[in-house]
């Protein structure tokens, strides 16, 4: 009888503990999801940077390359479940997760996830970039019954990005520049890279820009005549590994080097796999914080 | 000439054709608004507002605007000599999987060579698309030819397949976008010292012009060839290396000019038949006129930023192809 009870409460106290759930803030608005969950596989790089940094666990990860601070998930015990954009549904079913979350370039394998198991989409707003990773953060802290954890980071992170947006206001005017196969683009204050102007408080080179994922190609006499007092790069080719013809390159030409930027030697190289491949977590953002303020009290 | 009284738009600036002087006048004007027209500021004003104008013009605009010419000219003149090889009217380089596999040795360079310089770069590409090319005329010969659309249609599936193999390696090492500004041409990082390779596909596109008659001849058959005293095989080697050495510079430096090949000579043989000699120096002026024109146009809708020339070209290039297929009087 003694057994059967005991068994019985360890099957209720499981069954409370599984029940237990958490209304959390996604993309899609709010959603219950069950607390402290065993096997979740994520399909993001940034995601799988919040998870770290609240002390987390996961089972699956995307392929592909990864920065330093996440390089411990390159290799076992984690399966790599499918590129950024394409998830393998065969082997996510096989991990039988309880948890999935998509973010940004996986968004559009939502609903095709959400019918293995419990799937939330992290995307991130490019117009609110610190404002997502807070609510990335919270979400993710709260999820793994971590909300403390995750409220000191974003403490930490807040009052960086607060003492950077305070240097940037002085420095003048910045312009973005995305380099791919040779050729140049530039994305607007409320484009892709809106953190620089929006959270990180640099006046934006150039008005308005249209401009889409991939930004608007520009050529080296536009940015001769936007003359920014800062002009920041992202490779997108060194992002994916590939450094043949590097930005540095392809921007050392009479036309850049007569810019305000060029001469103070305010170009500034970002890495390219914070900003292009992990993008909105504490981690890239805090290195970049570091990487510009440097630039900046130089 | 009645077929020509009815065509409308192209007609108008096409008629300088037979009169050089007006031509080159056209060309000159064409050259000069591509020089006046920039992001720092359009016409002859701004180049005199700005102190720093005269180094603009000398790194920036002349060789957007020589590029352009010397792209122009060599995509029709190598559009017209594979038209006479295969002795069809829809073949260019697009269609025979000659920039295709221009592509696929880019990308291998980018991967197994990244630190190559440009000219190596080119040289890949340039292997590449002779050896697509051959490949593609040695499938051509197997096949028979009940209609003149087979040979394109064969081209373009067989680019396709190339292209296809290409896309998988770069979706797997994350360069589609790399391989996405390959094949769309962009002159808007065109400076001195960057565009220089064009000039060998412009010492090659010379070389075609005096070979010319020989691929016409070549293209007739093996056995035409041969009684005028033609090596056929050594003249198809020559008309494939002229075509795949000006390919593989001009996707190395700007990127593939899509349609240019293929309407330019079509619509200059509308204008004054077969005769090669008579269509060469027309070929040549249309191919600079109509790139000059797309680039000008690329540069000004979204003005500051740019539309690249494969967009632009690519609007244009279909319609008229279009306007060329349905107008295609039987023949």
């Amino acid at each position: 009888m003694r057994q059967i009870l005991s068994a019985l409460c360890f099957f209720l106290g499981t069954t409370a503990l599984h029940a237990q759930t958490v209304t959390v803030d996604t993309a899609r608005g709010p959603v219950e999801v069950e607390s402290g969950p065993q096997r979740v596989v994520t399909l993001d790089l940034g995601v799988l940077d919040t998870i770290k940094v609240i002390g987390g666990d996961v089972v699956g990860v995307p392929n592909g390359v990864k920065p330093d601070y996440l390089s411990e998930y390159a290799g076992t015990p984690y399966t790599e479940v499918g590129t950024f954009f394409e998830p393998d549904i065969e082997t996510i079913a096989a991990l039988d997760p309880d948890l999935i979350i998509v973010a940004g370039r996986s968004q559009a394998k939502y609903d095709e996830l959400s019918g293995l198991a419990p799937t939330i989409d992290l995307t991130t707003d490019t117009t609110d970039f610190v404002g997502s990773i807070h609510r990335n953060t919270e979400t993710i802290g709260a999820i793994y019954g971590r909300e403390e954890v995750a409220r000191t980071a974003l403490k930490e992170l807040d009052a960086k990005v607060t003492a950077m947006h305070d240097m940037a206001a002085e420095a003048g005017t910045a312009l973005t520049i995305l380099t791919t196969g040779g050729r140049m683009s530039t994305h607007g204050a409320k484009g892709r890279f809106s953190v620089l102007y929006g959270d990180f408080g640099f006046e934006p080179a150039i008005a308005e820009v249209d401009s889409g994922n991939h930004g608007q190609p520009i050529s080296n006499e536009f940015i001769r005549s936007t003359d920014p007092d800062w002009i920041f790069v992202i490779d997108r080719d060194a992002a994916i590994g590939r450094d043949g013809q590097p930005a540095a390159q392809l921007l050392d030409n009479p036309l850049v080097n007569d810019t305000k930027a060029a001469k103070a030697g305010h170009i500034v190289y970002l890495d390219p796999i914070d900003w292009y491949v992990v993008g909105a977590s504490i981690t890239p953002v805090e290195n970049s914080v570091a990487t510009i303020s440097g630039a900046l009290a130089k | 000439m009645a077929v020509w009284t009815d065509m409308g738009k192209p007609r108008g600036g096409f008629a300088v054709c037979g009169r050089p002087v007006l031509a080159v006048a056209v060309l000159a004007l064409l050259a000069l608004a591509s020089l006046l027209v920039g992001s720092s500021g359009i016409g002859l004003r701004a180049l005199l507002d700005d102190p720093r104008s005269v180094e603009l013009l000398w790194v920036s605009r002349m060789p957007r605007t020589i590029a352009l010419i010397l792209a122009g000219t060599a995509s029709a003149i190598t559009g017209l000599i594979m038209q006479r090889l295969v002795q069809n009217r829809f073949v260019e380089p697009s269609t025979m999987g000659t920039v295709d596999s221009a592509c696929l040795g880019l990308l291998l360079g980018v991967i197994f060579i990244p630190d190559a310089s440009p000219l190596a770069r080119m040289a890949l590409a340039a292997l590449f698309s002779w050896l697509g090319t051959l490949l593609f005329l040695l499938i051509l010969r197997t096949m028979p030819r009940r209609s003149a659309l087979m040979p394109p249609l064969l081209g373009i599936a067989y680019g396709g397949v190339i292209g296809a193999l290409s896309y998988l390696i770069a979706w797997q090492t994350g360069l589609i976008q790399a391989l996405a500004a390959w094949t769309t041409a962009d002159f808007s990082v065109v400076l001195a010292g960057r565009y220089e390779l064009l000039y060998l596909a412009a010492a090659a596109t010379a070389l075609a012009w005096f070979g010319a008659d020989r691929f016409t001849l070549a293209g007739l058959g093996d056995d035409v060839a041969r009684s005028v005293g033609l090596n056929p095989r050594m003249v198809l080697a020559l008309g494939v290396s002229i075509v795949a050495i000006t390919a593989g510079s001009i996707v190395v430096t700007v990127g593939f000019i899509p349609f240019l090949g293929l309407i330019v000579p079509n619509l200059v043989s509308r204008r004054v038949g077969d005769n090669l000699r008579n269509a060469l120096p027309m070929v040549a002026w249309l191919g600079a006129s109509v790139t000059l024109v797309c680039d000008l146009l690329g540069r000004l809708v979204f003005y500051p930023y740019e539309l690249p020339i494969g967009a632009t070209m690519g609007v244009l290039g279909a319609a008229v192809f279009l306007f060329l297929l349905l107008r295609r009087d039987g023949t």
